[in-house]
């Protein structure tokens, strides 16, 4: 598909495989390179299925654009039976199309040279040519979603994607992946206020082209639907929904009046703002504060130097440690009964004995457990895919992440949520002496 | 200061309304006995002057393929293409694996009756009617569904003359 006229060349060379020459004169339209490439086109339209329509790549095809350019509307093979084969299911999240596949072979290069665990391969010869998966094996590779990416053509699907949205549909946001530590530079795509698919965006320090399937599919929780949607304060025993205004009006008596030491527990998924914010709120009266991570087996892509799946499963642990959060839960989660205050940023409390404080707590989260129904004030915050905000991943770079969609009710970003109470809080008792 | 009226002098036989109701008498009684073009609707509702054009555009129907159902597959050319915004489509598989419309609703009070979902679709699934009974007794009638739209009984619109498709 990518054939010039060069000068001197007795046919059309690919472009793509051709090294630039002293000299050289290369003609991109001219009616010899135009022939050429419509008559590679024709071929690679022989056996290729009309059906646009339920295909899941259509709008992002690139034999779609190539066909849209050319703009001839008939084929001349119409009287044949175009070549049939049924769908075949390649691993855990892909499945495979043989009627569409162009064999560009871009999906056996990327397990052989970037993910080094060769699965598939090339089977049969000429017309009976196809994308084959080896005797035994499964595409359950941790990265082999990007060959979805990869295939120019809808002939590897995403069985979570599968018919579930066509692409044009979708507004696209520069955003982090809130998987692990590493970083990995994504878009989020969405519609109707939904996030319904995240794929990679090229970065080449960070990620490449290239994003582990746990991240890609590591978008349900961000359209949950049981969100804390107004802020609760305490009255009479009950947690009662009012306004900003007075929620923080609460949450400022509540911390002005909480002499002691104060603990934070926050979360490794909050951004680099909301904790520095919370750290300086700590600061006002003195307090430590922690955080924890979830582990998980690390899963690198062996063609690509210093990318990986990381233990760590969230996106700032590294931002937590620069904002003077420790990692040491346990004794955070002990002293936290203790404490005059607690203030809980972004964690579900899962797992946390309760009560979780003896003193007030003030609580900043998305949803509301079971645990944090003790606390004094509940404050609704936006989720990594409904605030901006920034990441530091495990290299210390630290990367700015885009608001894709509008967050449930009256949530805010925590980071604001913590600078108003902090600014509140330091015009009325003052900062510490 | 009085007005000055000015009269003017015409003869009687020109000034005289007998002569105009005559005429208009004349006219009205020519028409009892002409041809009518008035059809009694909604008592008579069918008429061979009165048949609407093959083009017409009117409320939506969807085509069935033999099993009885939906030839819809999805695509979501439809709400892409419609100008009023008045399609709702959302995709799912079926248990043999098909691509399908699981809601398919078009709000007929945002439709502007322009017909480009009938061109847009390749499957020849959703097309304007030849209808143009249209009443309810709620505003939520007019939001068609699929099984509504599949049961419509008027015929089709067809848009262009398929033996002269660019209309020379």
């Amino acid at each position: 598909m990518c054939l010039v006229d060069v000068e001197k060349s007795p046919k059309p060379v690919p472009s793509c495989a051709t090294p630039v020459a002293p000299g050289m004169v290369v003609h991109v339209s001219s009616e010899q390179a135009r022939t050429a490439r419509r008559a590679v086109l024709e071929f690679l339209l022989i056996n290729h299925p009309l059906d646009c329509p339920i295909c899941d790549k259509s709008g992002e095809c690139s034999l779609q654009d190539y066909a849209d350019q050319e703009g001839r509307a008939s084929g001349r093979y119409a009287d044949y039976a175009k070549r049939y084969n049924p769908v075949e299911d390649f691993g855990p999240d892909i499945l495979y199309v043989p009627n569409r596949c162009v064999l560009c072979t871009r999906c056996v290069r990327f397990m052989e040279d970037v993910a080094q665990a060769p699965t598939l391969n090339v089977s049969e010869r000429g017309d009976r040519a196809h994308i084959d998966i080896f005797e035994g094996e499964l595409l359950d590779h941790p990265w082999a979603g990007n060959v979805v990416d990869l295939c120019p053509v809808g002939s590897l699907l995403s069985k979570d994607f599968l018919n579930k949205a066509r692409v044009w549909d979708f507004d696209k946001t520069a955003s982090v992946c809130p998987g692990c530590t590493q970083g990995c530079n994504t878009v989020l795509e969405t519609r109707d206020n939904a996030v319904v698919r995240i794929r990679p965006r090229p970065n080449p320090d960070v990620n490449r082209w290239w994003m582990c399937d746990e991240g890609r599919l590591n978008y349900g929780w961000l359209n949950r639907a049981d969100r804390i949607e107004a802020p609760l304060v305490r009255q009479a025993g009950r947690l009662v929904p009012v306004d900003w205004e007075q929620a923080l009006e609460r949450a400022v008596e509540v911390m002005g009046a909480a002499a002691g030491p104060w603990v934070a527990l926050v979360s490794p998924g909050a951004s680099c703002e909301a904790l520095e914010a919370a750290a300086k709120l700590l600061a006002v009266k003195g307090g430590s504060g922690a955080f924890r991570v979830a582990e998980g087996p690390e899963a690198p892509l062996a063609g690509v130097p210093d990318l990986a799946l990381r233990k760590e499963r969230a996106p700032n642990v590294h931002g937590a440690v620069a904002a003077g959060f420790g990692r040491d839960w346990a004794a955070a989660v002990e002293l936290a009964r203790r404490a005059a205050l607690v203030l809980v940023v972004d964690d579900d409390l899962a797992d946390v004995e309760r009560p979780v404080a003896s003193g007030p707590m003030i609580y900043v989260g998305t949803v509301l457990p079971e645990e944090a129904r003790s606390a004094a004030v509940v404050l609704p915050c936006a989720n990594v895919a409904e605030e901006e905000g920034s990441f530091q991943n495990l290299r210390g770079l630290r990367q700015h992440y885009a608001q894709a969609k509008s967050p449930p009710g009256m949530a805010r970003p925590a980071a604001w949520i913590l600078t108003a109470i902090h600014d509140a809080l330091v015009s009325r008792v003052g900062t510490r002496a | 200061m009085a007005i000055t009226v000015k009269t003017l002098g015409r003869p009687q036989a020109e000034s005289s309304y007998v002569r105009a109701t005559l005429k208009g008498m004349a006219l009205t009684f020519k028409h009892l006995f002409a041809r009518k073009w008035t059809m009694q609707y909604p008592e008579q509702t069918s008429d061979a002057d009165w048949t609407l054009s093959k083009r017409w555009r009117g409320t939506h129907r969807m085509a069935v393929d033999e099993t009885g159902k939906a030839k819809c597959v999805a695509c979501g050319l439809c709400p892409q293409i419609c100008p009023a915004n008045c399609i709702k489509l959302v995709a799912g598989e079926d248990e043999k694996g098909n691509r399908y419309p699981l809601v398919y609703e078009i709000d007929e009070f945002r439709c502007v009756f322009c017909g480009y979902c009938q061109e847009v679709c390749p499957e020849e699934a959703i097309h304007v009617g030849v209808d143009y009974e249209n009443a309810e007794y709620s505003r939520d009638g007019f939001v068609y569904d699929l099984a509504r739209l599949m049961k419509q009984p008027h015929e089709v619109s067809t848009l262009w003359d398929p033996s002269d498709p660019k209309g020379e």
